[in-house]
């Protein structure tokens, strides 16, 4: 297998469950991956392993895809996934998963993005600060709060 | 206690300084240690992989899957019942179903030829375009609202569903195929 091929190997899950964190949807997710790695290697070449360029790709290639999709009709005013997950992607979310999912749809977009990103694992406050253009003591805050926030959510949702 | 410090525990944030003083202070509070402990806890969840394959046996109870088993040659004789029913019984109001262009990618710099075989090629062999040198191999086709299967044949020989498709199901012939809905709902 080539280098890029192992690259792709490797990170293909982890961006995959960013964007399924994201959009809530994994065949979305899927389709939005794919065109990352597509992009990644179009624009950046085989070497390029800069993990946060990878990320923002992909967080690129999901606003551009909720952009077309409120062009087309397809989404509400919010750009985010639609707070019930329909009953053919229940079939591959984890059943322990789609309350979570439900709760982030919940979320404002920001706090939705930035708690997608910490839940990767695989940037520090200051790249996400940098990816998203906000100071890093505002990432500190604003996770805590969307933390504190998803909780709040999946108890109501335990009623 | 600054109760960010718990997102920043959860985050790795935290030099090993702050993280000993960290657990200092929530061993002497109980609803502080309590806090964080349903913050880790939902953090796991969020953390840990969201999909899981749709085994067979469930496929099999969904009453979609039924068609699985007209293709291909019962699939078109379905059609063209349905087409004749619809022709005698709506012959001046035939209705286009919007299709929407649809782009598979696929990523093998190793093989000489990728073609594409679903329901929606009549599980015929369609070659795909390879793209410059990037090891990347396409095709598009314009696709009504639905759920299709398909898989990618490689040098004319090696059948695999797409790797970035999560959800799969085997055919009758012992092969994988992947599962695609396109649109909203499967029809």
């Amino acid at each position: 297998m080539s280098d890029y091929g192992l690259f792709y190997r490797n990170w293909k899950s982890k961006i995959f469950n960013y964007l399924v964190r994201m959009t809530g949807d994994g065949i979305l997710a899927g389709d939005i991956m794919q065109e990352t790695f597509t992009r990644h290697l179009g624009h950046y070449g085989e070497a390029n392993r800069d993990i946060p360029l990878l990320y923002r790709i992909a967080r690129n290639c999901f606003m551009d895809e909720m952009r077309r999709r409120k062009k087309q009709g397809e989404v509400t005013e919010t750009a985010g996934p639609e707070p019930s997950i329909d009953q053919d992607h229940r079939l591959m979310i984890r059943s322990e998963y789609r309350c979570v999912l439900s709760a982030m749809a919940a979320l404002e977009e920001n706090e939705r993005e930035l708690l997608s990103l910490a839940a990767g694992g695989d940037l520090s406050y200051s790249e996400m600060a940098a990816l998203l253009c906000i100071s890093e003591a505002n990432v500190k805050v604003k996770v805590h709060r969307a933390r504190l926030k998803l909780r709040k959510l999946l108890k109501e949702g335990d009623r | 206690m600054n109760h960010q410090n718990i997102s920043l525990f959860i985050d790795d944030e935290l030099t090993l300084d702050e993280k000993i003083e960290f657990v200092e202070e929530i061993h002497g509070s109980i609803p502080l240690k309590d806090e964080a402990v349903e913050l880790l806890r939902q953090e796991k969840i969020l953390r840990s992989d969201p999909v899981k394959r749709i085994s067979e046996k469930v496929l099999k109870v969904t009453p979609l899957r039924v068609l699985r088993f007209l293709r291909p040659i019962g699939l078109a004789a379905t059609v063209a019942a349905a087409a004749v029913l619809i022709f005698f019984f709506f012959p001046f109001a035939p209705q286009k179903t919007p299709e929407t262009p649809y782009r598979f990618v696929f990523y093998r710099p190793d093989v000489s030829r990728v073609e594409i075989t679903g329901s929606f090629t009549g599980w015929n062999a369609v070659p795909m375009r390879r793209v410059g040198d990037s090891g990347y191999w396409e095709h598009t086709f314009n696709l009504p609202q639905g759920e299709y299967r398909f898989a990618y044949l490689l040098n004319s020989d090696e059948r695999l569903p797409d790797p970035t498709i999560q959800t799969r199901e085997g055919d009758d012939f012992g092969s994988e195929n992947s599962v695609l809905s396109i649109g909203g709902r499967a029809t």
